[in-house]
């Protein structure tokens, strides 16, 4: 039995539906409606027993082979006692489960997680979070162009300040702040999949691509085979299954690191090159 | 100096500064004020702010973290609109520094999760279980009531100090569970059949752990 939990009009989550039906896989899917619904009864030891139900179908735990989760997010410390359940399913299941919500959480941090990806061996941007707007202020001088985007999971959009516009510095007086040194170069995204790597090439003049509108092309490109193995060894490192990695490669063939994404909505992605992402997700799950 | 990690409504957050040897609160008001500085390159420039204070990370020799986050609620001074996002980020803000200082953190970042998070029961039952402690189940029901437990037993663990009044085989227990989890300060306890129950760094430290805290806090790296 493979659970999947999230919404199905989140696109990966029915994109790997999906791909898990085409493969005649067992699946139980749950949404926010049906997990409010969930019936539950779980005794936590080394691993979990018990059993959960669904319109009093009752799946115990122990067929439980492979948990894919995108769960519709909750505000922090407002979690249900069904959410809370599951979560600890997915935390503690002895199978394949993508991802580990504890996992994921170094993404809710950002400059947090650049440190981790730094101490493993990639290069990050200089980074500086700040709410004293000289020491801003000295870090665009310093740098000539950089980026401010949310330290958070929150998304946010990321834009640019050229040393034109270090007045508008002085708002970081409200609140913490990341700053990057402007990276050039050609964005890359490689999704982990297991052992497996898909690596898509962006070209866009927008700060953020996901932003940039028609001024975006996407393609499927490959990497070198030594550096896909150094992410695949990262998105491990990190205790994750699956992830999306987010990278620059400068004119000077030296790659930058920003990001490792540990729910990536990888569909903007496979729409755009038909990689099988999908595919090699519901692979994984169904390895067990 | 030491800092406390906490909110101006916690009352021992704020029993804790005033116990503690040259201690401050650095409150989530603190988080949006401006002084700041941290870079990812060069933790050893970094400020703090404390108590509407700039602080050097240098003069922090200690921090004992009293929250698992920073609620929309506590920035008063924040647009409404704006507050859930900024506790966001004031918390992933929080979690990078205390992450990132020199200072001795009570307790660590684990897992990008602080305070009571980062020892959750499914990080610390698996352990609890390969150490060969002995467990009270832990169940999760729908519409389950809590019963409270009769007779319980506490392991207080500072460190390699241990207080409560847990039996001494619990108490080795205890230290040997919390080296494991990487915690300094936890609470260990354990019911009337020597299982443990619960495990929570936020239950109120005593007189005597606070005096251990105290001694750890005080020096860099608790040297």
């Amino acid at each position: 039995m493979i659970v999947v939990w999230g919404a199905l009009d989140d696109p990966p989550v029915s994109d790997v539906l999906d791909a898990l039906r085409t493969r005649g896989a067992n699946i139980v899917h749950l949404d926010r409606t049906r997990v409010e619904t969930l019936d539950f009864d779980v005794t936590l030891g080394k691993t979990p027993s018990g059993w959960i139900a669904l319109d009093e179908h009752r799946i115990p735990l122990d067929t439980i082979s492979a948990i894919y989760l995108r769960p519709e997010a909750h505000r922090v410390g407002c979690a249900t006692p069904a959410t809370a359940c599951l979560l600890t399913i997915a935390s503690s299941l002895d199978g394949v489960v993508v991802n580990r919500p504890a996992a994921g959480r170094s993404n809710l941090t950002k400059p947090f997680q650049l440190a981790a990806i730094a101490e493993a061996g990639f290069a990050v941007p200089p980074t500086l979070v700040t709410t004293d707007p000289l020491a801003a202020r000295q870090f665009l001088e310093r740098h000539r162009r950089v980026v401010y985007k949310s330290i958070s999971g929150i998304r946010s959009i990321v834009a640019t300040l050229d040393v034109d516009d270090a007045d508008r510095l002085s708002g970081v007086r409200t609140g913490p702040v990341q700053l990057q040194r402007w990276i050039a170069g050609i964005d890359l995204r490689v999704h982990v999949v297991g052992e497996r790597w898909f690596a898509t090439a962006i070209k866009s003049t927008a700060a953020d691509y996901r932003y940039g509108g028609s001024d975006i092309a996407i393609a499927a490109t490959e990497i070198d085979g030594e550096f896909g193995e150094r992410l695949v060894r990262l998105t491990a490192s990190a205790g994750l299954l699956v992830a999306g990695i987010d990278l620059r490669l400068t004119p000077n063939d030296e790659w930058f690191c920003f990001e490792v994404n540990p729910s990536p909505g990888f569909t903007f992605y496979e729409d755009a090159t038909g990689q099988p992402i999908a595919a090699a997700i519901a692979d994984l799950l169904m390895k067990c | 100096m030491i800092v406390v990690v906490g909110s101006r409504h916690d009352s021992v957050a704020r029993s804790m500064v005033r116990a503690l040897p040259r201690a401050a609160l650095c409150a989530a008001e603190d988080l949006t004020c401006p002084g700041w500085v941290w870079s990812l390159a060069s933790p050893e420039h970094s400020r703090w702010v404390v108590d509407r204070t700039v602080i050097d990370d240098r003069e922090v020799t200690g921090v004992f973290v009293r929250r698992s986050c920073v609620y929309p609620e506590e920035l008063v001074s924040t647009h409404p609109d704006d507050r859930e996002f900024l506790a966001a980020e004031s918390t992933a803000f929080l979690v990078f520094v205390l992450s990132r200082t020199a200072a001795r953190v009570v307790n660590p970042v684990i897992d990008g999760l602080l305070g009571d998070d980062a020892i959750r029961p499914e990080q610390w039952i698996p352990k609890a279980a390969e150490l060969g402690l002995t467990l009270a189940p832990l169940r999760f029901k729908r519409g389950g009531t809590l019963c409270p437990l009769a007779r319980t037993t506490t392991a207080v663990v500072v460190d390699v100090d241990v207080f409560g009044d847990a039996p001494p085989q619990l108490r080795a227990a205890a230290t040997e569970l919390a080296a494991a989890l990487g915690v300094v300060y936890a609470a260990f306890v354990f019911d009337g059949e020597r299982r443990l129950v619960a495990v929570s760094a936020s239950r109120p430290p005593s007189a005597p752990a606070l005096a251990a805290l105290g001694s750890i806090l005080s020096t860099r790296n608790g040297t």
